[in-house]
């Protein structure tokens, strides 16, 4: 008998695989990874984890006998892990970071099925309530329990082309509200192409945006939900606020178009000059900086124009928290080490100036780093800016429907810009009308989802 | 009547030119692709695909460097995660296959108590959507402590419900149990009997079935992502969704990453196309 006699009969393919199978079994054995001990802690911000790195090191010395195992895990890896561990009852990392939707979607059930430690006393103990951003506390709060650290504010502010704007001799400052923005910069749409159509529009937003929508909305005063949790969607302020955007989008008042964040098609429109403003949370002027350097000098940050006068000029954007694993055996020291991460004057400023981020603790926004000018926004103090907005961001409300509720909104929107380019109407009585009308579907829809759930029903608080 | 011959030349140009032309639009992402993964974070936005300058057809060659494909190995750990994507692949290809030929052949080719239900619960099985299953499997793995373990990627995988079932089809078709029963009263055992007659007689089905698991182990991501815990031990594709960041893209970084983890899979597709065009087109004619 032949060596390859036991391979006659089988295709190349099969032999060769095979063979394969063989060699990276053995280089997997040969090549061991050691097992995790220790306290893990898993971050998804790419932003974040190297500068932990360090003060989980430090900590790791002064505790040699439970060291903090810190790890970068994929956002979709976290969000599915936690649903099932969830549903489960199968641990997770000790601690964690999250993103504020994935968290909201652990608020489904009973209050004691969280999965998250409620850190509320702890919290009210150590005086911290009053030491961090209020706001920044209700993504992570549910019927009245705080089960997280808010580790950032997000402000949004308004990120113009200022070589644009200047060179067509316009004054911001003249900027008050949304009816101001579209008259004032009215001018740099001017120049048409070959088809008619503009070759520069006013502001980076869409109907598939659907983050930006819920910008907007937050920053009118509107929502998806009472202060009960209750969908909330046919509101006065939300009729207004979708009838605004649908007519940003369409018909002779449009001034927006699709230069979706962090994608290649939205980063090139925003460099060609194809959009003059974005709306800016703290967090995207970091990203800016590294992913379209070329507008480096040509930048200029200012408030969102208002819904109305004397109204806010901000709203927020995206959120991060630390949560407490409910299946941790050392909350105490898990605890502690959130509060050295999040309370570490060292550490936020080194995260501002890579990553523009403001921290949520209110006495360390007093810190001279957040004066520095910034090259990429013209010499603006960037963080001073977003600074002074930061006390004025809208709460958000941490309902587990909340994905639904803003893509019922967007789905909304999207109607109303198709209803209004079909029927070619786009005065606002009938605009608003249509939204109401619209919105009454979405909502109808979320209360059948939402009274299903008996523990958020109206009494079921457990 | 024939066509003349200078119109059948004519129509296979212009068909040609047609497919050539398409194929180009095709590559236009993957040529997009290869020119990120050369660029620095300055110059992926700048210029469409090569950096623009003042060099040889208006290209910044200068400017390119293999400068992301150095930081994917040095930095990014993608060595090892290649090696752990090939034996996840590798392993569960091969063990899948076997897996699901000798279950398929059992069904097809041996009398049982029972075997009529066994091939409803296999239809069944393949039936069942495969999210319904992740929080069930999550706490089945739990439980028998095969978390972030590679066992707990492969096992679940050994026996691939539709795997049974297109083998057990392709074993009625395909083998004869004339020969079966030749090669036992020859003395064959049973394992031979399937090694040596059996698995050659399907051997199409097998290259194609190969060929298609391995595919779907390589990218496999929700498995990975749910299943192994530790950055250390993952294979290239959550390996390279932790390169894509939450915020900041390193887009010169994450190109070269997709640009490594889809060459060995062109490579294998290559090699291995007879076999699994093959395998697709088996019983497509009647003979």
């Amino acid at each position: 008998m032949t060596l390859s006699s036991p391979c006659r009969g089988y295709s190349r393919g099969f032999v060769l695989i095979a063979l394969i199978a063989v060699l990276s079994s053995l280089a997997v054995l040969l090549w061991p990874v050691a097992k995790r001990s220790g306290v893990e802690f898993w971050v998804f911000a790419t932003f974040h984890y190297p500068f932990y790195r360090a003060p989980v090191a430090q900590w790791n010395r002064e505790h040699p006998e439970r060291p903090v195992e810190l790890s970068l895990q994929p956002l979709p890896a976290l969000e599915t892990r936690l649903l099932s561990a969830l549903r489960t009852g199968a641990p997770v990392a000790d601690m964690m970071e999250v993103e504020r939707v994935i968290a909201a979607e652990m608020f489904i059930g009973p209050l004691d099925a969280v999965g998250f430690v409620d850190l509320t006393e702890r919290l009210r103990a150590g005086g911290w309530l009053e030491r961090f951003n209020e706001p920044s506390f209700s993504p992570w709060t549910s019927r009245g329990r705080i089960f997280g650290l808010p580790h950032d504010v997000h402000p949004v502010l308004l990120a113009y082309r200022a070589d644009l704007v200047e060179a067509a001799g316009i004054d911001v400052a003249r900027i008050e509200t949304w009816e101001d923005f579209a008259r004032e910069l009215a001018p740099l749409m001017a120049e048409r192409g070959p088809d008619g159509r503009p070759l520069r529009y006013l502001l980076n937003f869409w109907p598939a945006q659907i983050e930006q929508t819920e910008i907007f909305l937050l920053q009118a005063g509107g929502g998806f939900f009472d202060e009960h949790d209750r969908p909330a969607l046919v509101t006065e302020v939300n009729v207004r606020v979708l009838a605004q955007l649908a007519a940003w989008c369409a018909g002779p008042s449009r001034i927006a178009t699709d230069a979706a964040d962090v994608t290649a098609l939205g980063n090139r429109i925003r460099l060609e000059g194809g959009v003059v403003c974005s709306p800016m949370a703290d967090w995207m002027s970091g990203l800016w900086r590294h992913d379209l350097p070329g507008l480096a000098g040509k930048m200029k940050l200012m408030p969102l124009p208002a819904w109305e006068r004397g109204g806010r000029r901000t709203s927020v954007h995206g959120g991060t928290g630390l949560v407490i694993s409910s299946n941790s055996d050392d909350v105490g020291s898990a605890f502690e080490l959130a509060l050295r991460l999040y309370t570490s004057p060292e550490l936020s400023d080194a995260m501002f100036r890579e990553t523009g981020i403001i921290g949520a603790l209110r006495e360390q926004w007093s810190r001279p780093v957040y004066d520095e000018p910034n090259s990429y926004f013209s010499g603006q103090a960037v963080g001073r800016l977003y600074i002074e907005q930061a006390p004025q961001v809208p709460r958000r409300s941490s309902s587990p429907y909340t994905v639904e509720a803003r893509r019922g909104y967007c789905i909304a929107l999207r109607q109303l810009v198709d209803w209004a380019e079909t029927h070619h109407t786009y005065d606002r009585p009938a605009l608003e009308q249509r939204a109401r009308e619209l919105l009454e579907g979405v909502q109808a829809d979320l209360v059948r989802r939402v009274e299903r759930n008996v523990y958020l029903r109206e009494g079921g608080q457990r | 009547m024939r066509r003349p011959r200078e119109y059948d030349t004519l129509a296979r140009v212009c068909l040609h030119v047609l497919l050539v032309t398409i194929s180009l639009f095709m590559l236009l992402p993957f040529a997009w692709m290869v020119g990120a993964s050369l660029k620095s974070g300055q110059d992926v936005f700048a210029s469409v695909f090569l950096p623009s300058g003042d060099g040889w057809l208006g290209v910044a060659w200068s400017r390119l460097s293999a400068d992301n494909f150095v930081r994917l190995f040095r930095g990014a750990g993608f060595g090892r995660a290649m090696l752990y994507s090939t034996f996840y692949a590798s392993v569960t290809a091969v063990g899948g296959t076997l897996g699901a030929s000798l279950c398929g052949y059992a069904l097809a080719k041996f009398s049982f108590c029972g075997r009529r239900l066994l091939t409803a619960v296999v239809l069944g099985a393949v039936l069942v959507p495969g999210p319904l299953l992740f929080a069930p499997g999550y706490q089945v793995l739990y439980r028998l402590g095969l978390m972030d373990s590679y066992a707990g990627l492969i096992l679940p995988a050994l026996v691939p419900a539709v795997g049974v079932f297109l083998f057990r089809q392709a074993m009625i078709h395909g083998v004869p149990d004339e020969l079966l029963d030749a090669a036992r009263i020859d003395g064959a055992g049973e394992v031979r009997i399937f090694f040596s007659i059996v698995m050659p007689m399907i051997r199409p089905m097998l290259g194609a079935f190969l060929l298609i698991t391995f595919l779907g182990a390589w990218n496999n991501f929700i498995g990975p992502q749910v299943v192994l815990q530790r950055p250390e031990i993952f294979p290239l594709t959550t390996t390279l969704t932790n390169l894509r960041g939450s915020q900041y893209q390193d887009w010169g970084l994450v190109m070269a990453g997709t640009l490594v983890s889809i060459l060995p899979m062109m490579g294998l597709f290559l090699l291995l196309q007879r076999d699994f065009i093959q395998g697709l087109t088996a019983g497509a004619v009647k003979h």
